[in-house]
């Protein structure tokens, strides 16, 4: 069973810090506390710095005995993040848990693993590989991915999305072809039509 | 004038219960109780001779007018003439002074004897210094004039107590403040009494609820955490300890937790251990159980000098897997106090029993408290069938396997609980 008055407690703390921390946690819906959202700026001096990347958290019935659940619902290129799910690969999300750390402590480690990549323990093989091989496209891929899904201007993207599946293009195609070329709207509309 | 002769035969009624509004200028005779009865006849036949026969008496009679030469008069001439002293003059100086003094026996009462006013020991005695009774000496410790000048032991008693309370007064107030650092609330604001205590780690001093502690160390390692470097390891520091132990107070002072920990050793160290069974059983523990090996006559370690062998464990090969899982000491120990709780609840008013006696909690066991107690060890099927000649009767029907890898580390901790017929699944 789930400790809500921990989870609560948790909450009111984290919420008294956001100027400092600038990491936010709030339930998804107002109908349970296992679900929520947490949110993170990327740490300055990192190609991810200026993006503000949101986290999926649900709460296991053993919690806090067992570590919260955490992915990314932003798109994030980093070796121990995979870019297709958002899935973490870090310790105290794992065998290192301890009922000590809270959400926020969590969040504070994930935001230290985005300034602190560890390519040899990879979650995500390719960006690994890129990291390795060749850094400065890593950063730079990085940097892009930062600029095009975790600005606060990309948040538009899902308005550019509905816009093209108006003009009859399927979501999936339309999102994927927006994210190529970095949230263009006419460029998207461009490649789109010639197919 | 001789209404006076004729009233001073008559006993003081007041002075007999304790206290005389007119003191040493009462009219009445003031004799004590005990005196009463063998002096009431004799006073009263020598005022009734005193008009006939007697010459004192008149004499007396008629210094009635002049107290003052009356005492120095029967101070003189009366203590020959009369088999007693009239009590009135005997007690005059003592009785200014113990006015309202049990009348008793007044003048064999020693200092010690007397007891302190019960007001001021109180706190505040409103006769302040008028007031006939001991003021007792002033406690630092309570505030309080409680304290008998004149019984020493009894003073260094109260001291000491009073010390005692205060500190433990002190310790619960900090304690107050502490909070947990899983569930995130104070310790001692917690709903039930249960979970009002500490587990005290034996290696770090990061506080915890002994609830939260023990779920942690208790918990299913399912979720991948393992069990020495994780379940063990205290959730801040990761320091590894090997047992927790309860405590209604949190301490300051390493002392103060040695002091809680050895009286928790020593209270476990009264019980006797279910696994050594007074030296036909097999404790895993060994020498460092925190439970009593009593060695009972007749039993196996008594006749071969060693313990029991163990018996092959009855692995069977398809369910291995499923049959293991590690119970550390917190386990064990917290079995134990759920004995304390249950012996508590089968023996109300004999709390202040000495568990050094033969007594058996788990023979005051029905089975139903039997298996919540193996429940709360994690399991809730028992095979019993396979053990009988290890563990006999009610004793646990479950067997111990050395953990070979702690036992290599020359740990005693760590043994592993085979569970005949268990199907959770065996831990990383």
């Amino acid at each position: 069973m789930i400790d809500f008055a921990r989870v609560q407690k948790e909450l009111q703390e984290c919420g008294k810090d956001v100027e400092g921390s600038g990491i936010r946690v709030a339930p998804k819906s107002d109908a349970t506390l296992a679900r929520l959202v947490g949110t993170i700026p990327g740490p300055i001096g990192t190609p991810y710095e200026g993006g503000v990347f949101q986290i999926d958290i649900t709460l296991p019935d053993g919690y806090p005995f067992e570590p919260p659940k955490m992915q990314f619902s932003t798109k994030v290129w980093h070796p121990n993040i995979s870019s297709q799910s958002g899935a973490i690969c870090l310790d105290i999300l794992k065998d290192q848990w301890s009922p000590a750390l809270t959400l926020k402590t969590a969040l504070l480690s994930v935001q230290a693993l985005l300034s602190a990549p560890e390519p040899d323990d990879p979650q995500d093989a390719v960006v690994a590989k890129q990291y390795l091989k060749d850094y400065q496209t890593f950063i730079s891929t990085a940097r892009y991915w930062t600029e095009t899904f975790a600005k606060t201007s990309s948040r538009g993207i899902e308005e550019k999305v509905q816009k093209l599946v108006e003009m009859g293009f399927p979501e999936a195609q339309a999102r994927t072809t927006l994210e190529s070329v970095g949230g263009d709207e006419n460029l998207a509309l461009e490649k789109l039509c010639s197919g | 004038m001789c209404v006076f002769s004729g009233l001073s035969s008559q006993i003081c009624t007041f002075y007999q219960k304790g206290f005389c509004a007119y003191g040493s200028r009462c009219r009445y005779q003031h004799i004590k109780p005990s005196q009463s009865q063998s002096f009431t006849p004799s006073s009263s036949t020598s005022s009734q001779q005193t008009p006939v026969s007697d010459p004192s008496c008149t004499s007396s009679s008629g210094v009635a007018l002049v107290p003052g030469a009356l005492t120095e008069l029967s101070a003189s001439g009366r203590t020959s003439v009369l088999p007693k002293q009239p009590v009135w003059k005997k007690k005059y100086d003592q009785h200014e002074f113990l006015e309202d003094e049990d009348v008793g026996e007044p003048t064999s009462l020693r200092p010690a004897d007397h007891p302190i006013c019960s007001f001021a020991a109180a706190g505040d005695c409103p006769r302040g210094e008028k007031c006939p009774h001991i003021h007792g000496d002033l406690c630092p410790t309570c505030g309080k004039r409680c304290l008998h000048p004149f019984r020493p032991e009894e003073k260094e008693e109260h001291l000491k107590m009073c010390e005692k309370k205060q500190k433990h007064l002190e310790a619960l107030q900090h304690s107050q403040e502490i909070e947990c650092s899983v569930c995130l609330e104070r310790v001692l604001s917690k709903p039930t009494a249960a979970e009002r205590k500490f587990g005290l780690m034996s290696e770090c001093d990061h506080p915890f609820c002994i609830s939260c502690i023990r779920n942690w160390r208790n918990s299913s390692p399912t979720s991948g955490l393992d069990v020495n470097s994780a379940l063990r390891a205290c959730p801040i520091c990761r320091k590894l300890s090997y047992f927790v132990v309860p405590s209604v107070i949190w301490y300051t002072t390493k002392e103060e937790k040695q002091e809680i920990v050895d009286s928790y050793k020593s209270k476990l160290k009264s019980i006797d251990c279910k696994h050594f069974d007074f030296g036909n059983g097999n404790c895993p523990f060994g020498t460092s159980c925190f439970y009593k090996h009593m060695v009972r006559p007749g039993s196996y370690v008594w006749k071969y000098h060693r313990p029991p062998p163990r018996r092959p464990t009855p692995r069977r090969s398809d369910a291995v897997d499923n049959m293991e899982q590690a119970v550390d000491l917190d386990t064990i120990i917290e079995m134990g106090d759920l004995l304390e709780d249950l012996m508590d609840c089968y023996i109300p008013g004999e709390d202040d029993l000495d568990f050094d006696e033969d007594i058996d909690p788990l023979n005051n066991l029905s089975h139903f408290e039997m298996a919540f107690i193996l429940s709360q060890m994690g399991t809730n099927e028992i095979d019993s069938s396979s053990d009988d000649d290890i563990v006999s009767g009610e004793a646990l029907p479950y067997m111990w396997q050395y953990n070979k890898s702690c036992m290599a580390n020359g740990t005693p901790i760590g043994p592993k609980l085979l569970l005949g017929s268990s199907d959770t699944p065996r831990m990383r």
